[in-house]
């Protein structure tokens, strides 16, 4: 099977601004995946080369087994794509865009129109007056309406209203069941988590990783607080395998632990312990765990 | 009219060229109605006979404007009637691709399975029929306006000079939409368009009353637009074909600088 996208050295430069650097990536058919990054990070500058609203600066990206320059029209009959911003024109109605993209696109509206009442969109309403989140529901129903075989979604729901990011992913959910791929660029990283399969992570215009969730998870940085009956000092843990961080008040130790806290808890044990707090790790410590790889230490309570 | 790219330019249009349609059309009514007091006039001719050329150059040829095609060519074909066409013109060709890239609503379009180039020459031809429709608008003016003052015109060579003004209008909209698919930017595509019909205009008239300047004038458009005035003397077929070619040539390069760079965010 074909991926429905892949990277080779991709590389983007604006200038002598670094769009994106060598990027590799591999992402199949029937996966939700997602990129992950803080803002200026290239995740938009990817996305606008599948388009190909912007051309390499080297490198290659097919994208459905097709060149991303040569083969762009035939690429951009198969994919939907959804903006952070969703901006188009806005004297048109919410109806009239759709019919007019509809017919670029050489479909109809039956599936718009079912998405439109799902999310509760008034068609009649010009453009120019929705609220932010409506204006982005109506570029989620022009993405999906055409029942591409990939989405490309940038921040898809920025402004979007906790039921409707709800209502979204659920929508995501059944669109995979039905063999579609999703792409999908968040710095949100919560929503990453619940709908995606793998997530690259992109910083500067680098991707430092990509992974299953759940592999991810493993790396998890976990925040640690144990309570001993006697006074600890900071060098029997500072040590340990995976700690880092260490801070001792009196007889309480705060660390973080990176993966498994199996050593941790091996060391705790030489001494007598009260009590243990540990937060769940979100992907927010996932994240900041890979970033503190290269940053050096002490960034990683930006959290 | 949301069926494809050419005919939503158009809707988007429709107002913009209502107004101008009728624009034209009063403007040749208005001359047309003006010409019996010009022609009735004793003495006018003498008058203009004793200015300068310079000042003929700019009012009317003395030889010429008191016959109707004379007068036309003057008052519709010289100054009036380019205004017109060219700043129209010259807005639709800056809407164009800049217009859209700068709304920020060029990326979406293209995400849709569209060509660059298919976008672009047909907001091109979308163009060229706004500028048909001032056309036919200046010639039912003109034709009109002759029947009710009670003269005749003479409606080959008008129709003649209209076809002319059209392809100076369809060449100023035609570079205008250049710069702005080139370099995304609206407002230097206003500005050169801008730049070569005035500039074009005050070289046309400056270096036709400097004799030894003439030879020099070929390098305006206005030259080639009515260097031949067409309303009386008919089209002359090498000044055409390079208004034509001009605004080939700005396709051209507008197709491919467009094709080849980034679209601004």
């Amino acid at each position: 099977m074909t991926a429905a996208i892949s990277t080779a050295s991709l590389t983007k430069f604006y200038g002598e601004h670094r769009g994106i650097l060598d990027v590799d990536l591999e992402i199949n058919q029937g996966e939700v995946f997602g990129l992950l990054g803080p803002n200026g990070a290239g995740k938009t500058t990817c996305i606008r080369v599948f388009l190909d609203f912007i051309r390499p600066t080297s490198g290659t990206a097919t994208v459905l087994g097709l060149d991303s320059r040569s083969d762009s029209v035939e690429i951009r009959k198969k994919v939907g794509y959804l903006p952070g911003d969703f901006v188009t024109y806005e004297k048109l109605t919410a109806h009239e865009l759709l019919e007019y993209f509809a017919n670029l696109r050489g479909g109809n509206l039956n599936k718009a129109r079912l998405l439109a009442e799902r999310f509760d969109l008034d068609l009649s309403r010009k453009i120019g007056e929705l609220s932010r989140g409506n204006r982005q529901k109506v570029g989620l129903v022009q993405a999906f309406m055409s029942d591409p075989e990939l989405l490309i979604l940038d921040e898809p729901t920025t402004g979007l209203d906790p039921l409707l990011q709800q209502e979204f992913h659920k929508l995501v959910l059944e669109e995979v069941k039905d063999g579609k791929t999703l792409f999908i660029s968040s710095h949100v990283l919560s929503e990453v988590e619940i709908i995606c399969d793998r997530v690259g992570i992109i910083r500067e215009g680098s991707m430092i990783t990509v992974e299953e969730i759940s592999a991810l998870r493993e790396r998890a940085l976990t925040r640690v607080k144990i309570e001993f009956a006697d006074s600890v000092v900071p060098a029997d843990f500072e040590a340990v395998e995976g700690v880092a961080d260490v801070s001792v008040t009196d007889h309480t130790l705060t660390c973080h632990v990176i993966g498994s806290v199996n050593s941790l808890i091996k060391a705790a044990a030489k001494h007598t312990v009260n009590r243990i707090e540990s937060a769940q790790p979100g992907l927010e410590e996932v994240f900041l765990a890979y970033y503190s790889d290269d940053q050096g230490k002490g960034d990683s309570d930006a959290a | 009219m949301l069926r494809n790219v050419f005919l939503k330019t158009l809707r988007d249009a429709k107002k913009s060229i209502l107004y101008y349609t009728i624009g034209s059309a009063a403007l040749g009514l208005y001359v047309t109605l003006f010409y019996p007091t010009i022609r009735d006039a004793t003495g006018f001719a003498d008058f203009l006979e004793q200015l300068p050329e310079a000042m003929q150059a700019i009012i009317g040829d003395a030889e010429t404007y008191t016959t109707a095609e004379g007068f036309l060519n003057a008052e519709v074909f010289t100054f009036m009637g380019p205004m017109v066409f060219g700043i129209f013109a010259i807005i639709a060709g800056m809407a164009a691709i800049a217009g859209e890239e700068e709304s920020h609503t060029l990326d979406q379009l293209l995400a849709n399975p569209i060509s660059r180039t298919s976008v672009l020459l047909q907001k091109a031809g979308a163009l060229m029929i706004g500028l048909l429709m001032l056309s036919i608008g200046l010639l039912i003016g003109l034709i009109s306006g002759s029947k009710i003052a009670g003269f005749d015109l003479a409606i080959t060579g008008t129709i003649l000079g209209i076809i002319s003004l059209y392809m100076l209008g369809v060449t100023f909209g035609l570079i205008a939409l250049a710069v702005g698919a080139s370099t995304g930017r609206k407002g230097l595509a206003g500005g050169i368009a801008a730049a070569v019909g005035v500039v074009g205009f005050l070289l046309d008239t400056f270096l036709s009353v400097v004799d030894a300047l003439d030879p020099a004038r070929f390098i305006s458009v206005f030259y080639y637009f009515n260097n031949n005035d067409v309303i009386i003397n008919g089209i002359n077929a090498v000044h055409f074909l390079t208004l034509v070619g001009i605004a080939a040539l700005a396709v051209a390069i507008a197709v491919w600088r467009f094709e080849r760079r980034d679209l601004a965010n």
